[in-house]
């Protein structure tokens, strides 16, 4: 189905931040906020939680973590223990390295897929653009009209009032 | 016909196995072989192409298939395809004991290695033999043997052995040289001509029957005994002496004092491989701890073990001798010997020698190896007033290892070139390459009507005479020997003749128009022998198989002449060793003085083209594939030479190019060259190894001396790295040998319990039934390096190469480091063996990221060759460097043409060992397979393995028994006692290795000294 | 570029630092202007300069594979090792390799964490840095194997041989994780940090291949905050995986050594000495490709003067530590008292190799001193030749380090010298060629300086907010 956007470009990010103050303090539902680089505050501006995928690292880090650990001990202990260098079947300290490593590599790669996933981020996938320059040098506001109770006229005034250049409505489907 | 004859002449047990090498002889047989070495003409199921009318053939297929199975190589294969014929006569079915594919049988022989004729015991394997052994049934040279002679078994497979007889130079038919040679032979009878066999030192009971044979037939025919490096001095001397010109037989085993006059008896002299036996058995700690004190030019085998080493050049040996003498003609009241200088020796060396051996009368022994006479009356007159007659030196029984005569030879040559000579047969001489005069004998040569050569090959010598009638590799033939009186030996083939040979015995029978062939010729000549000295008194046939069986037989007669008494006469000796001092002072100070020597690796030279060989490290400088001049530091720092730079030797006899070898030890005044080396026609690995200095040596006047005076230096500029495998010397101090003084060891309570291993951290690991481990007496080992030739022909150690080995890339398993500790003009020496120490906690192991090395539940520290990658990080992580790292494909690739990439030279390759591949990483294993071999027949006899049972090729080699294999976890044997000694330690023991492989620390005895 | 524009920040005491920021980007460029800036060097062709460097580069790495060829062709035998050395040129190489990617993840992940805005204008190519080098040295542990073939063996791969596993406690399975794990990590930050400029990128690129190309890669990056704020968290949590990674490879690389018994390895001293050393050598050669970049590609208001003169401290601090790690070498070694060790420190002084030795000296002691002065670190020529020192000095330490320790060691007997052989050189030389060949590429076709983290601090900087808020957009 077609959905409306109310679309604001904005030249810098100082006015940018402004109209989300604005339209916030209003009531409207900001739908999202692009920009070529992260702007400072925004989260706050925007209200957006804190991310979890720090728990999907700590996670996935620890399950490599055991996994390293079991790999080796299964294999050098219970599988097939040999008599290396006299050395006690069950190294646990040479284990260490390793363990660690496979701690950090599937940690890392898990948090990449969860971002990937979460942000629906894969390849060759048709990005759609707000307006053409958000990832050069201009910076876009978009609101979305859910319903007839959206204040269309209102939310153009807030607009041009922190100064958007150009304001205009677009239909989408997402 | 004769071969049932045989086949029943020998005894059930092995009479398949007899009929086997018998029939090896037939002639159908040859001709396959021939057409296998121009390249199988056939393929598929009878590879090398069997003669498509033998029935017998039609039921091989099986059985080499199962051969080839068993990894044969490529040539082997064709080899045992072409051998078929043969082993048919052991058809599978029989059961045949004796012949089982993949196990081993062992049969006593004697070694034609060189003249000393060790019995040996040699291990066949599908008929082939692949591994030689000292035979420990001997009592006069016990299990031990040599490094040539361990090397001798990979000639036999020399691609470069003539195929067949030649007729000038073409290759020729048997019957057609035969008829030639016998009309030359009729023709000189006839016309009174004279027929000469101009042989190396012959020992042979049998082979000297036949010789005599040959004089009966032809009145003109006479026999010349030539060695290149003869005791020709010293059977003059005993001729003289008493009345005997024979070499006597010592006892080194019997003498408390041992003075050696540039004799190195331990490492090629006379009987090395017996004298060091003795030599061991005489310096015990327990027991009668004997004091050798040796005076020698260069650094030999023997002055490496001596108690005192004093460096003396050869022009102050008389001098040396005659200053002994007079000491002790003083104490013994005898008359006094007339005055002249004293040798520029410590002379409170000299007193106390002297009074070491008056003390020691009847139990000591002077022993020289100089070519002059005069001293060896020195040495007679020494012995017979020390009453060591009779004694250590028995001349009633003499020995027969070399009797090469000087004078003789030099008399052939003359009559050679005065045209004298008809026909001239050559028995394993090589005059040519090292008579002195080489040129002079061929002009010679070039005058002899008929010359015939038994040659194995062309060398330098067959190249020039009209006939060679290839005589068999000593494993191909029968044989028997009398190394010395009353001790006989036996040999028997160990593999079908590989090529068209035929053993030289067989055709001096031929040609002395005998029927028999050399087989019946020496079985009835032992018939005749045994009957007639009665001791075959349950019949011969069981004797010969007993004898066969053991392969030596003690058989006492009576002595040709009661032990003959010194007459005396040294004075005149004494006066001409004075005169010939007085003229040599002439001699200015910027002459040196050359001195020859065999070396332990290459000895006359004979051996040139075995790889092994050329390059098993000289026991004392460690330099392989070639000779060099060695001289004292002293010398090369005045001179300003360093090592490798090449320097023109000019002696009146000529000069030579050799490179520098920085000797410490070596006296002053001399420089040293082996000989040996630089063969001009013996084959590949031979050619150009090394100069040839055997014609720098003097001109028998009248005996062959093998030093030079008046000798020039110049540097060449040029530079020659030699290929050594230590480069360093000294031990920096560090405890890696150990020394105890035989007083210190004689006080200390006599035996205790050595030191607990370090404590770790780690729980024990679990050992298996057995704990392997060895013990190495440093005081026993000679360096003689017979076990490193062992090692390598055990475990299939590939040669690398001149070029490899100077970049320290040698393979051996087994190295003896060698260090010196002392002064760099006469420094004290220790050999130390140094293999894998199968350290409990191995560092190697832990580094290697695929568990390709191990402990074994038996303490071995394995290598798993298959599952190697080749990091070499464990070699990086051994203290004791002793892994070998296979950087090319030694075995396969053409770069190294020395043995295992050739056919024909695979077959000497031990089956039960894996042949390495190129980028892994092997070292030695305790021959695993050897403890395979025992557990699995201890299994059978449902029985533990006993002590002793298992011996490493390193430790069976070795004649002073060094070495001792055994179980550690059994307090009991030998092995574990060892360990227990006082003298036991272990090297690099503080890093916490533990190593299975300890040392004994290395006993001197500075009595005297 | 003058001095005059060098901000005054100093790490000397008597001046504190001044509040203004310090301006990491010269003039005030527009975003506009910053993505045409950037971007130029792809979207035209290449100068002379560049086609001249990459030409010596592909000769380079084309004798590489010859080399490598002949090698495995015939076997290590080609090399110059020996018994006694088993280990030379190869592992040496590895261990500078490995040593020289430190750099990149140091930037890019550690001064990350500490919120160092200078980085922004460097991470990205001493990112790629790190990549290439790896990639350089993961090829040494291959190509010394005795059956490179066999390589896999190293892997615990389910198998059928017994099952047969790895060796888990020796340090060269360790190497392997280690060196796989560092290389994928890096690999995944470097394009993480890369997605948004691909997608600028992808906007501005007419061409229509490269547009799918940078389209395919950028993943639909299209600037939503809402991804902006994940985005950054996952950059912080991989900074935050990455800097105890980078600190355990080169501790594993040095217990490769640190773990044996062998005089002059078995020390533990190592693992922080070999994390400094790869820092000081990674700083060097990311010196010398900044400053070979900056020139060719005309970066300067990008790479200015006052980064150049915070690598030259960072150089100069972490030479230092190296320095201290060689004298505490030998102060253990006569402390100890332990025979070999000592012999060991007075052969490597002393012996033959001596010269190495005092190579190294001069290149890691003496050549960091000048960074003292203030000439010399603002000096473009000056601080080229002293990357290039640091490089060579780096290489000797490892070379000193390896062959000094096997050439002597337990057993006198056992004694013998390394001579390097023509292949030894070959694969030396051919190596930097893959690398910098890798480096070219990556500057012409990937943009080597993080746009959207520059535009994030010059916003930061134009808007002068105080230092207290620094770091690049609460990166």
């Amino acid at each position: 189905m077609r959905r409306n956007f109310l679309v604001a470009v904005f030249p810098d990010e100082e006015r940018l931040m402004q109209a989300v103050y604005l339209v916030r303090e209003e009531k409207f539902r900001i739908y999202d906020v692009y920009a070529p680089y992260p702007v400072h505050g925004m989260d706050e501006a925007m209200g957006i939680r804190r991310s979890r995928l720090p728990w999907v690292a700590l996670v996935f880090g620890g399950l490599g973590l055991l996994f390293g650990l079991f790999l080796q001990f299964y294999t050098v202990v219970l599988d097939w223990p040999m008599n290396v260098g006299g050395k006690p079947d069950n190294s646990t300290l040479a284990f260490v390295p390793i363990s660690f490593e496979l701690a950090v590599l599937i940690g890392g790669l898990a948090t990449v897929a969860a971002l990937f996933v979460r942000a629906r981020l894969y390849p060759g996938k048709r990005e759609c653009l707000s307006e053409p320059g958000v990832t050069n040098d201009s910076f876009a506001l978009v609101l979305r009209q859910r319903d007839a109770s959206f204040d269309l006229s209102r939310a153009r005034l807030l607009l041009e009032e922190s100064g958007a250049d150009r304001i205009e409505e677009k239909a989408a489907a997402l | 016909m004769n071969q049932n004859e045989r086949a029943g002449a020998v005894d059930l047990s092995c009479r398949n196995a007899k009929q086997q090498l018998v029939r090896i002889g037939e002639p159908r047989y040859w001709k396959s072989v021939e057409e296998l070495w121009n390249g199988p003409t056939e393929s598929g199921e009878f590879p090398g192409g069997l003669s498509p009318d033998s029935r017998l053939q039609r039921t091989e297929d099986s059985r080499r298939d199962f051969l080839s199975l068993m990894g044969f190589t490529v040539g082997a294969l064709g080899l045992a395809g072409c051998r078929a014929p043969v082993q048919n006569a052991v058809p599978m079915l029989a059961g045949s004991d004796q012949i089982v594919p993949g196990v081993s049988n062992w049969y006593a022989t004697t070694c034609g290695g060189c003249p000393s004729a060790c019995s040996l015991v040699v291990k066949q394997r599908d008929g082939r033999p692949i591994k030689i052994e000292g035979n420990d049934k001997s009592t006069l040279f016990g299990g031990g043997t040599c490094a040539t002679g361990q090397a001798t078994v990979l000639s036999l497979y020399d691609g470069e052995r003539l195929r067949g007889p030649v007729w000038k130079g073409q290759p020729a038919k048997w019957q057609a040289v035969d008829e030639k040679v016998m009309e030359s032979l009729r023709a000189a009878a006839d016309w009174k001509r004279r027929i000469v066999l101009l042989s190396g030192t012959i020992n042979s009971p049998s082979t000297l029957e036949i010789v005599n044979e040959w004089s009966r037939r032809f009145p003109t025919f006479r026999h010349v005994v030539y060695d290149a490096i003869s005791l020709s001095a010293l059977r003059a001397a005993n001729a003289a002496g008493f009345g005997q010109g024979v070499t006597p037989h010592y006892s080194f085993d019997q003498a408390r004092v041992i003075v050696g006059l540039e004799a190195d008896f331990l490492g090629t002299w006379l009987s090395p491989v017996e004298f060091a036996r003795q030599y061991a058995a005489s310096r015990r700690q327990e027991g009668n701890f004997s004091l050798h004190v040796q005076f020698e030019a260069g650094f030999s085998v023997t002055g490496s073990n001596a108690d005192v080493r004093v460096p003396v050049a050869p022009s102050e040996m008389g001098l040396v001798a005659v200053a002994i003498l007079r000491r002790i003609a003083l104490k013994a009241g005898a008359a006094a010997v007339p005055d002249g200088p004293e040798p520029r020796v410590d002379a409170k060396k000299l007193d106390a020698t002297a009074a070491a051996l008056w003390s020691h009368r009847g139990e000591c022994l002077v022993v020289s190896g100089s070519q002059d006479q005069s001293v060896q009356v020195m040495v007679n007159a020494l012995n017979s007033l020390l009453g060591n007659i009779g004694k250590t030196v028995d001349i009633a029984r003499p020995s027969f290892q070399r009797t090469g005569d000087d004078v003789a030879m030099a008399e052939l040559v003359e009559q050679m070139n005065r045209g004298e000579i008809h026909t001239l047969i050559l028995h394993g001489v090589n005059p040519v390459y090292d008579y002195s005069e080489p040129q002079r004998f061929l002009r010679g040569l070039e005058k002899v009507a008929l010359s015939v050569a038994f040659s194995d090959r062309y060398d330098e010598t067959s190249e020039h005479v009209h006939a060679i009638c290839p005589d068999h590799h000593f494993l191909e033939k029968w044989g028997d020997a009398e190394p010395v009186a009353t001790y006989f030996s036996l040999a028997q083939p160990l593999t079908a003749p590989l090529f068209d040979t035929r053993s030289a015995q067989e055709s001096l029978l031929k040609w002395a128009g005998h029927e028999s062939d050399h087989y019946t010729y020496l079985r009835e000549f032992w018939r005749r022998n045994a009957l007639s000295r009665g001791i075959a008194d349950q019949g011969f046939d069981a004797f010969w198989d007993s004898f066969l069986r053991d392969g030596v037989r003690v058989i006492p007669r009576e002595p040709s002449a009661p032990a003959g008494t010194f007459r005396g006469g040294w004075e005149a000796a004494v006066r001409r060793i004075l005169d010939e001092h007085e003229r040599s002072q002439a001699s200015g100070p910027e002459n040196y003085e050359l001195v020859f020597y065999e070396s332990v690796a290459m000895r006359d030279g004979r051996h040139a083209n075995n790889p092994w060989l050329q390059e098993l490290p000289d026991p004392i400088t460690k330099v392989t594939w070639g000779n060099y001049a060695a001289v004292a530091p002293q010398l090369a720092r005045t001179a300003r030479l360093s090592e490798g730079d090449v320097v023109l030797l000019k002696c009146d006899r000529g000069e030579m190019e050799l490179p520098i070898f920085i000797q410490p030890g070596q006296q002053g005044k001399t420089i040293s060259v082996a000989l040996g080396y630089g063969r001009k026609r013996a084959g590949k690995v031979g050619l150009d190894s090394g100069v040839n200095v055997f014609s720098l040596t003097s001109v028998p006047s009248p005996f062959r001396r093998f030093a030079a005076s008046r000798v020039a230096l110049e540097k060449t500029g040029r530079q020659e790295r030699l290929a050594t495998t230590q480069s360093h010397f000294y031990m920096e101090g560090r405890p890696i040998v150990l020394e105890t003084v035989l007083s210190n060891l004689r006080n200390a309570p006599a035996s205790f319990e050595s030191k607990a291993p370090l404590p770790t951290l780690w729980p024990e690991a679990r050992n298996g039934e057995h704990s392997w481990g060895l013990s190495i007496d440093m005081s026993a080992c000679t360096g003689c390096s017979a076990c490193v030739i062992a090692c390598q022909s055990e475990n299939n150690v590939p040669v690398v190469g001149k070029d490899q080995v100077q970049r320290i890339r040698i393979m051996h398993w087994i190295r003896i480091d060698r260090y010196y500790s002392g002064p760099e003009d006469n420094p004290a020496t220790v050999h130390q063996p140094m293999m894998c120490q199968h350290c409990g906690h191995a560092p190697c192991e832990t580094v290697c990221p695929v568990h390709a090395t191990t402990t074994s539940s038996e303490g071995i520290n394995q290598q798993v060759y298959n599952r190697c990658i080749g990091t070499r990080y464990c070699a990086n992580n051994c203290p004791y460097k002793v892994r070998r790292f296979n950087w090319y494909n030694y075995t396969e690739s053409r770069r190294f043409e020395f043995n295992s990439n050739r056919a024909l030279a695979r077959m000497v390759l031990n089956p039960d060992v894996v042949v390495r591949s190129r980028g892994v990483m092997e070292k030695c294993n305790l021959c695993v397979q050897r403890i395979q071999t025992a557990k699995n027949l201890a299994l059978q006899g449902m029985r533990k393995v006993i002590d002793g049972e298992i011996k490493t090729a390193c430790q069976q080699a070795c004649p002073t028994e060094a070495i001792v294999f055994g179980d550690l976890q059994d307090p009991g044997s030998r092995v574990s006692r060892l360990q227990r000694s006082q003298r036991n330690y272990r090297v690099l023991e503080e890093l916490g290795t533990r190593p299975n492989v300890a040392y004994l620390k290395k006993v001197r005895n500075t009595m005297g000294a | 570029m003058s001095a005059t524009t060098i901000p005054e920040i100093s790490t000397s005491g008597e001046e504190p630092q001044v509040l203004r920021p310090p301006r990491w980007v010269e003039g005030n460029p527009s975003l506009q202007q910053i993505t045409d800036e950037i971007a130029r060097p792809l979207e035209m062709r290449p100068g002379k300069a560049w086609w001249i460097c990459f030409g010596i580069a592909f000769a380079a790495l084309l004798n590489l594979v010859g080399m490598v060829t002949y090698l495995i062709a015939n076997g290590i035998g080609v090399w110059g090792l020996n018994s006694s050395v088993g280990w030379a040129f190869d592992i040496t190489n590895f261990v500078f390799w490995v040593g020289i990617g430190h750099a990149g993840t140091l930037i890019s992940a550690i001064l990350l964490l500490f919120r160092q805005r200078w980085r922004t204008s460097i991470n990205r190519s001493a990112e790629a840095m790190t990549i290439f080098a790896v990639a350089c040295a993961g090829l040494f542990p291959a190509i010394h194997m005795g059956r490179p073939w066999d390589a896999f063996f190293i892997l615990p791969y389910p198998n059928q041989r017994g099952p047969l596993w790895p060796n888990f406690r020796s340090p060269l399975v360790w190497d392997v994780f280690a060196i796989n794990t560092y290389f994928t990590i890096s690999l995944v930050f470097w394009y993480l940090g890369m997605i948004p400029d691909l997608a600028t990128l992808r906007d501005r690129v007419t061409n229509r291949s490269r547009r799918f190309v940078f389209r395919l890669l950028s993943l639909g990056w299209n600037g939503s905050h809402r991804t902006w704020a994940r985005y950054e968290s996952v950059s912080l949590i991989l900074a935050g995986l990455a800097t105890p990674l980078v600190i355990s490879v080169h501790t594993i690389v040095s217990m490769d050594f640190a773990t044996s018994v062998i005089p002059g390895w078995h020390a533990t001293i190592f693992p922080p000495y070999f994390v400094a050393g790869a820092i000081y050598s990674g700083f060097g050669m990311v010196l010398t490709l900044l400053i070979i970049t900056r020139q060719t590609m005309h970066m300067e208001r990008y790479i200015t003067m006052a980064h150049l003169d915070k690598m030259a401290k960072v150089t100069m601090f972490t030479g230092m530590i190296v320095s201290y790690a060689y004298a505490t070498e030998f102060f253990s070694a006569w402390y100890r008292g332990e025979f070999y060790e000592r012999y060991h420190f007075i052969n490597r002084v002393t012996g033959p190799y001596a010269w190495c030795f005092y190579l190294m000296v001069l290149c890691n002691v003496v050549t960091p001193q000048l960074l003292w002065f203030k000439k010399i670190r603002l000096n473009v020529a000056a601080l080229f030749v002293v990357s290039i020192l640091v490089n060579i000095g780096m290489w000797f330490e490892r070379f000193v380090i390896i062959v000094v320790s096997l050439h002597r060691s337990f057993l006198p007997s056992s004694w013998g010298m390394f001579y390097p052989t023509a292949i030894d050189v070959g694969i030396l030389v051919g190596v930097f060629g893959l690398f910098f060949a890798c480096f070219l590429l990556f500057i012409r076709f990937l943009p080597m300086i993080s746009i959207w983290e520059i535009k994030g601090v010059v916003r930061s900087d134009s808007t002068s907010q105080a230092a207290g808020r620094g770091g690049i957009a609460h990166a």
